[in-house]
């Protein structure tokens, strides 16, 4: 009985002496919260202000004399989305961005499943070329493509020389150029969901199939493709994303002839001061993407569940 | 032999010349930069005139494209180091620590990677500002670091959830105190990432062009703004010598990023 108490008067003793203040106490048991705590300050600051600050911005009252005036309005809004011209726009995006989705889609799934299943010790050089036209910058690639594309450049050159048509071909500074770029650039982000999708399927399941008398393209299609749609899902969701929202591209390749709602907001913003109406253009941009994405990944889940 | 098997299969053949053509198409344009820059032509005309070295001597002489060039690589390394400090601390908070809090931090450390470039720029143009901080170096910096770090962070990370913890609790088990495990045990293993993404993080800064395009103040000129200027006015094969030389320092850092760690550990 008086021997029991002591390791407690010990421990307590000691604590209350590491520990004092209170905060000094929460401080010692969340010392981990220090590590991340430099990166939630920054984006605090960087990212989540920012976008509340021009979330703001949308709502603000328009002005001619400075970039917005007192009081706040949902006019921004109503007005872009009873104005036909910018609908027109933003419904020439959406549909610009289901296109490349369905082309990258097409493109990217040989090479995710030739890049799966390959033994060839060129493997790792392949991944490379896979991933290179994210790790060249997009004016180097974009400049690549000029010198192809261009009115005089090496394929109208070789097709005036060739006498197909005179006056050459409309490669570049239409949707056909800036689809070009686009699907070159997202192309890996098409084949890197797909192709680990790919990896987590057993080989063996392929076999059964073929040795159970199923052709190779019905092995492919009833059992590889169904069984790796959701590598598929994610990667048409990053690269409808992506497309409707890119801007260096469409300026650089579409200059300003093809006109993509995110080249016209920026235009808005930058160009014409218009802060508070471009920002509201901006959010239904995204707010667009974001219910597509939504009905797409609803869509495509029910399919899942229904192949599975 | 192995041509006579592989011609018996018409769809093999024609999924083979598929996958070619796929890799045709994505190396298509840095392999037509590449050979431009060595064509002795004025022009850029097919077949080329001669090989010749002319337009890499007018980019080295040229004042604005080498300070471009020397300002870009010091803002890529001072970039690479901030966000490789940031995202490996969050990460391994995220990691270890987080607990509930781990998928939402983890997508709003992820978000400037799912939020379109140009937009986060105009948001932080707004935002310095109406703080009045305007277009400085540590604004660009501001913005380069928040696009580059996702990057860090996913790479570090994914080291991380494969991490073997028992080998921590060997060393603090063993005497060693947490200072010491971290830097005896936990650094070494997870370097792979820590190395990835730095690097990763430096070839981005290096080829970002929209963020610095709106954040940048006068004479702040990166390589890809300079680029971007020269070939809205001229048609010259210099640009192509610029990407050459920029598409070799991507390379370098792919290929060391091979030697010290393997492109595997690349996955995110």
């Amino acid at each position: 009985m008086t021997v029991a108490p002591r390791p407690f008067a010990v421990r307590g003793a000691t604590s209350i002496r590491a520990a004092g203040h209170p905060v000094r106490v929460w401080l010692r048991a969340n010392a981990a919260l220090l590590l991340v705590l430099p990166t939630l300050v920054f984006l605090g600051c960087f990212l989540v202000a920012p976008y509340v600050d021009m979330l703001v911005m949308s709502f603000r009252n328009p002005s001619t004399t400075s970039v917005f005036a007192p009081g706040y309005t949902v006019g921004n809004y109503t007005r872009a989305l009873t104005d036909p011209f910018y609908l027109a726009v933003l419904a020439k995006t959406i549909a610009f961005g289901a296109v490349t989705t369905a082309i990258c889609m097409v493109i990217a799934y040989p090479v995710a499943y030739h890049l799966a299943r390959t033994r060839s010790r060129f493997r790792g050089l392949l991944y490379v070329c896979v991933l290179s036209p994210l790790l060249v910058g997009v004016v180097v690639r974009c400049y690549g493509w000029i010198i192809l594309l261009a009115n005089n450049g090496l394929i109208n050159n070789a097709v005036k020389k060739l006498g197909l048509a005179p006056h050459g071909l409309p490669l570049m500074y239409n949707a056909f150029g800036v689809g070009i770029g686009l699907v070159h650039v997202f192309l890996p982000f098409m084949v890197l969901p797909i192709l680990s999708a790919i990896q987590s399927i057993d080989p063996a399941l392929e076999d059964a199939a073929r040795s159970l008398g199923a052709s190779r393209a019905r092995t492919m299609f009833r059992v590889v493709i169904p069984l790796s749609l959701p590598g598929i899902q994610a990667g048409a969701i990053l690269v409808f994303v992506l497309t409707i929202s890119a801007y260096v591209i469409p300026v650089l390749l579409g200059a300003l002839k093809f006109k993509m709602m995110s080249t016209l907001v920026i235009q808005l913003l930058i160009d014409a001061f218009l802060w508070p109406f471009g920002a509201a253009l901006a959010f239904i941009l995204s707010a667009s993407g974001a219910a597509i994405v939504y009905l797409f990944i609803r869509a495509t889940g029910r399919l899942m569940k229904g192949m599975a | 032999m192995r041509l006579n098997r592989l011609w018996a299969r018409p769809g093999r053949v024609l999924f083979l010349g598929f996958v070619i053509a796929a890799y045709v198409f994505l190396l298509l344009p840095l392999a037509i930069v590449v050979l431009a820059s060595f064509n002795a032509g004025e022009l850029l005309t097919f077949p080329p005139q001669g090989l010749s070295l002319r337009w890499y001597l007018h980019f080295f002489n040229s004042t604005p494209f080498m300070v471009s060039l020397y300002f870009s690589l010091k803002l890529a390394a001072g970039v690479m180091v901030l966000s490789t400090l940031l995202g490996t601390a969050a990460a391994l908070y995220v990691v270890r620590f987080a607990g509930k809090w781990r998928d939402v931090l983890r997508l709003l450390i992820v978000g400037p990677l799912l939020l379109p470039e140009v937009l986060s720029a105009v948001a932080l143009l707004f935002f310095f500002y109406s703080i009045g901080f305007g277009k400085t170096v540590g604004a660009l910096v501001v913005g380069h670091v928040l696009i580059t770090l996702p990057f860090a962070f996913l790479a570090v990370s994914s080291v991380l959830y494969n991490f073997d913890t028992s080998l921590e609790d060997a060393a603090r088990s063993l005497g060693a105190g947490k200072f010491t495990t971290f830097r005896r045990i936990t650094l070494p293993l997870i370097k792979p990432g820590v190395i990835s993404g730095g690097l990763l993080a430096f070839i981005v800064s290096f080829d970002l062009f929209a963020v610095s395009l709106l954040l940048k103040g006068i004479g702040m000129e990166t390589l890809p703004i300079q680029l971007f200027d020269y070939v809205t006015w001229d048609f010259d094969p210099t640009a192509a010598a610029v990407s050459t030389v920029s598409i070799a320092i991507t390379l370098i850092m792919v290929l060391l990023m091979e030697r010290m760690v393997g492109l595997r550990s690349l996955r995110f």
